[in-house]
């Protein structure tokens, strides 16, 4: 079949010539930077080899690993830039000046992980772990390759491990460096969960066992026979299972949510229909207890990015909050608001001590939606309020009624409220209520509508 | 990586504050190491966090050397000035954290000896995150050069002083439950306090990021919380 020859003789060919074609085009398509072509390539290559050197292809174990020259020419310079991982190549600085080192490129994931805005930025205003740093180093100068394992920091607290190999064939532009970091946070995260679940759940399932077998036992021995005993241990036994059940319920939700913690959600949730739906479904239970619910929403639609679920269950949870401490006739307050700036809003009352549970990773411009929630409670004491998110804490002298909670409520709302890159914020004074703040970021329409309003008014 | 060429001044200045900024990555480091050997009573890396304090100094002392002979040599002036003067003073600022750090990680060594402390060291650990949180926020600030960031970071100072007011009471209660707690006790408050106190270094550089970039001082009063009162 000569015709079928001749064709695949000419793939590698045609592709070379794609591949050419698509490198420009790449480089158009970034925004900031125009990154040196030649240089991509280089990086792409080492990419690609790094690649396939530490991930052999199944089945050829023996074999050596194929070289970026031996298989069809790919568009690298795409291919590179679409990576998950954050890929970067360094450029050595003058001697000496560790400080000097500059990225001479960096792939999508690294520019938006790192917000890498300018070319030929200096690697230290990307990363100044100095383990890293020094990795970097020691591949640039000492020609090492190694790896280590760091933590990000900020709010969601990722593990990396950084990957570093010196990178050969870039004559004429000094000493070139391979950085590939890869995400490690699943690994960690589901390490830790395992640990905390057990000590957590060990711990705090024991009070309402002891109390279960404590009841079993009297209703076998000395009650066996007293009909209205047995009665209301059975009743007691009861409320201590369902609280087990509740509590365990909530450690499998909160362990659950850490998991996802680092990975932000995609859906689109309008927080107003949100609280109606949340409204809809307290009702009996806000009418039982005697306490009315002043629910204020804006006129127009507050469409966050975020799971309706777990925005549902913050809700929830803070309006479950309030109930609990509001006397009988109580009022609640729950007022949605949108759109505002990323910072806790201002004070309700002059009284009361105000403080942030959660502050979300600073954002230049970006807007958020409000939601607060407010009770007509006995309050706190300032020094209870840093310990609010704390597992299992409960406020001093408090009775939080007679169907007490898990005491996870508000660590749960915390966690949500992180994968949703937003923050929580709590202000309270003893007599004076509790007033508790939540914003979330506002989906991509919302946004505009937040520099609008900020235009229109200055 | 000619030598012979002249570097331009502009290209100094940046070199100084990637210094600055490489420093406030080696504190950071320090901070984050000397809260996660205290939490896991980690001896051994206590004493790594220690021995690496010196790396700071020689790192101030180098920033300060470079900041000066560009005062001296270049005589900056404005902008400039103040870029210069915002590296030096930040370095200070960022010496103190590594030496509370270290005194933190000093502590952790003794407290490794006596009993866990339980709850209160969770307390403790919380309020390590949240001042480190504050630390690299104010460097991620000076990186970017972004004002309103490092506003922002000035503006919550009390947060870290209401963590502390609470762990104070928290660790009196502790400490009243069982006199035999007193010595940890004694050590957890003044780990705390090397906390708060380099929250309050944070704070200052974000008053020195502030001043580099607009040429003017945080004007209003910040809120700061009072201690002394019953």
């Amino acid at each position: 079949m000569p015709l079928q020859d001749e064709a695949r003789r000419r793939r590698p060919i045609l592709l070379a010539g794609l591949a050419g074609a698509a490198a420009p085009l790449v480089l158009a398509g970034l925004e900031q930077a125009q990154w040196g072509p030649a240089l991509l390539a280089a990086a792409a290559a080492g990419a690609a080899g790094w690649a396939l050197s530490t991930r052999p292809a199944p089945g050829a174990p023996e074999s050596p690993p194929p070289t970026a020259a031996a298989i069809d020419p790919l568009p690298y310079a795409a291919v590179v830039e679409a990576f998950e991982d954050p890929v970067m190549v360094v450029a050595a600085g003058a001697p000496g000046e560790t400080a000097g080192h500059r990225l001479v490129f960096a792939n999508l994931a690294a520019r938006t992980l790192f917000r890498i805005q300018r070319q030929d930025a200096r690697l230290i205003t990307a990363i100044r772990n100095p383990q890293v740093v020094e990795l970097v180093d020691e591949a640039l100068i000492g020609r090492i390759a190694g790896h280590v394992a760091f933590a990000g920091g900020g709010a969601h607290d990722r593990t990396w491990t950084a990957a570093a190999r010196p990178l050969a064939g870039a004559d004429g532009r000094g000493r070139l460096a391979l950085l590939v970091l890869r995400d490690q946070t699943d690994l960690r995260r589901a390490e830790r969960m395992r640990a905390d679940f057990l000590a957590n759940a060990s711990h705090e399932l024991r009070t309402p066992l002891a109390s279960l077998s404590g009841f079993i036992e009297t209703l076998r021995g000395p009650a066996r026979d007293d009909v209205d005993a047995r009665d209301r241990f059975l009743g007691i036994m009861q409320t201590q299972a369902e609280r087990m059940a509740r509590l365990i319920d909530d450690l499998m939700s909160l362990s659950r949510i850490e998991l996802n913690e680092h990975i932000a959600p995609q859906g689109r949730v309008d927080l107003a229909k949100a609280v109606t739906d949340v409204a809809d479904a307290m009702t009996p239970v806000l009418r039982a207890k005697g306490v009315r619910v002043d629910w204020s929403r804006p006129a127009a639609a507050a469409v966050v990015e975020g799971d309706r679920d777990q925005i549902i269950q913050v809700i929830q949870n803070l309006v479950d909050n309030a109930l609990k401490y509001s006397p009988r006739d109580g009022v609640i307050q729950v007022e949605v608001s949108a759109p505002t700036a990323g910072d806790s809003p201002p004070p309700r009352d002059a009284e009361t001590a105000g403080l942030t549970l959660l502050a979300p990773d600073h954002r230049p411009g970006e807007f958020y939606a409000l939601l607060r929630v407010s009770d007509s409670g006995p309050g706190m004491p300032r020094d209870a309020l840093p310990r609010l998110t704390e597992r299992f804490y409960r406020v001093e002298g408090q009775k939080s009624g007679d169907k007490s909670g898990t005491g996870l409520g508000l660590a749960i709302v915390k966690h949500i409220v992180n994968r949703h890159r937003g923050g929580v914020s709590v202000e309270s004074a003893e007599g004076h209520g509790a007033t508790f703040s939540v914003w979330l970021p506002l989906a991509a329409t919302g946004q505009t509508a937040g520099l609008e309003a900020v235009v229109k008014a200055s | 990586m000619n030598e012979h060429i002249v570097r331009s001044y502009e290209d100094e200045l940046n070199q100084l504050a990637a210094e600055v900024v490489r420093m406030g990555g080696l504190a950071e480091a320090q901070v984050n190491d000397s809260i996660q050997a205290f939490a896991r009573r980690d001896v051994p890396m206590a004493q790594a966090m220690i021995g690496r304090d010196g790396k700071l100094d020689a790192m101030e002392a180098e920033i300060e050397r470079a900041a000066i002979r560009m005062i001296a040599l270049r005589q900056p002036m404005a902008n400039d000035l103040r870029r210069t003067m915002a590296a030096m003073k930040i370095a200070m600022n960022l010496e103190r954290c590594g030496d509370l750090a270290k005194n933190i990680g000093k502590r952790t060594l003794i407290l490794a000896e006596a009993e866990p402390a339980g709850p209160v060291t969770r307390s403790i650990e919380r309020m390590g995150k949240l001042v480190a949180s504050r630390l690299k926020e104010v460097i991620d600030a000076y990186t970017a050069s972004e004002v309103d960031r490092a506003v922002s970071v000035w503006s919550r100072d009390t947060e870290v002083d209401e963590h502390y007011e609470s762990l104070f009471r928290e660790l009196l209660t502790y400490m009243m439950g069982d006199p035999r707690t007193i010595t940890a006790g004694a050590h957890l408050l003044f780990v705390a306090k090397n906390l708060e106190r380099i929250g309050d270094h944070a704070t200052n550089i974000a008053e020195i990021v502030h001043f580099e970039i607009t040429g003017q001082e945080i004007v209003s009063e910040r809120p700061k919380l009072d201690t002394l009162t019953p």
